[in-house]
């Protein structure tokens, strides 16, 4: 079966958090690899080409970035965040975009099935929480979202360079006053990312037919993750739109 | 296009899915309907964001010039072919349903004066080649 590397890395800085996730998708000879990891402190993340103003209530977080991923403003507390790096030719990747979300969603909906939630892709439908004006990822869905309880309950996006993808998520353990009713694993259970993680993992493992061992990420990968995080959260990238 | 081919044969094609054609002394370029079906999930307004370079720009083959955004994703934008940026379409960053719809014509993206006159000839592949590359890709 094959071998990925899982990294988990809790309580990281918001620059960390996103340098890490660049060295993942750059290092072409990065192996397949599955990030699990949390903010410290709580972050919003804006979309790689989101206009700022677009999100009104932003400087509200404890902290500000840009992502490398496109979509919608994320507030990123009370979730547990994963990434997912490998090649495009991977078989995860095979065919159409949205296929690739399928996938992905097929195996954390397992995971949230063990708490009872019956998470499935939204298909044409319209959500509860679906909201004008905020700018905020969770408040604007398309067919590929994984929605419960007729509300977006996981944000995700993906980076695609050089043959190589990055795959962003973001699931609900708990809401925040600037999500407001979103799907979360709240109704179901009460969770720590870290209590999740395990279930999140395994599930990945099961559906995507792959293994993971615990690894740290290597020395260059760090080194380039510290050079370039800090960019992230630079005024003139947060404001460059 | 020819019957021998479904897509066009008056330009070439690079390995990360846009296309180049001779235009004059310049050479134009966009994406393929690959690059586009790809990125996309069924539906024309699914490209979302489109940042093209700036005239005067050099660029080296290869390189990004500029990204697309789609509803799920965000890509780069690589130049087949070494030159200078002499015009952009602007039409297309706010009608991205353009490509979906004609991404050979009417999508082009950017126009270049290549760096060399025989850019034809370095690391692109005829439709032909295109098709066989897209199709080894499936495997």
């Amino acid at each position: 079966m094959e071998l990925w590397r899982r990294i988990s890395t809790y309580g990281a800085s918001p620059e960390f958090n996103m340098g890490l996730d660049q060295a993942l998708l750059e290092t072409p000879e990065a192996p397949p690899t599955l990030r699990l990891y949390t903010w410290e402190p709580d972050t919003l993340s804006l979309g790689y080409f989101q206009r700022f103003t677009d999100v009104p209530r932003a400087t509200e977080a404890g902290a500000i970035v840009r992502r490398i991923t496109g979509g919608g403003a994320i507030h990123h507390v009370r979730e547990l965040t994963f990434s997912l790096s490998c090649s495009l030719e991977h078989r995860l990747y095979a065919g159409p975009i949205g296929e690739s979300y399928a996938r992905i969603h097929r195996a954390i909906a397992a995971a949230l099935a063990e708490f009872g939630v019956r998470a499935e892709l939204r298909g044409e439908r319209a959500l509860g929480s679906d909201v004008e004006g905020t700018g905020m990822c969770f408040h604007h869905s398309t067919d590929l979202d994984l929605v419960w309880d007729d509300k977006k309950g996981v944000g995700s996006a993906q980076r695609r360079k050089a043959g190589r993808v990055l795959h962003h998520g973001s699931i609900k353990l708990g809401t925040s006053p600037l999500e407001g009713d979103i799907a979360t694993l709240e109704r179901y259970a009460t969770l720590e990312p870290e209590d999740f993680a395990p279930v999140l993992l395994a599930a990945f493992e099961r559906e995507l037919g792959i293994r993971t061992r615990p690894a740290a990420p290597e020395l260059d990968e760090r080194e380039y993750a510290r050079q370039v995080g800090p960019g992230y959260r630079a005024e003139r990238f947060v404001h460059r739109r | 296009m020819t019957s021998k081919t479904m897509r066009p044969d008056d330009r070439k094609y690079f390995e990360s899915h846009e296309w180049a054609k001779q235009d004059g002394d310049a050479v134009i370029i966009g994406i393929t309907d690959f690059a586009v079906a790809a990125l996309s999930n069924g539906n024309d307004s699914d490209l979302v964001y489109c940042d093209l370079p700036e005239p005067g720009r050099e660029l080296a083959q290869g390189e990004t010039f500029g990204e697309i955004e789609s509803v799920k994703a965000v890509s780069d934008l690589n130049s087949p072919v070494a030159g200078e940026v002499l015009e952009i379409n602007h039409k297309i960053e706010e009608h991205l349903e353009i490509l979906a719809r004609d991404p050979w014509n009417e999508g082009w993206m950017i126009r270049v004066k290549p760096t060399s006159k025989n850019w034809a000839s370095e690391k692109l592949m005829s439709a032909a080649e295109y098709e066989k590359f897209l199709e080894a890709q499936k495997h």
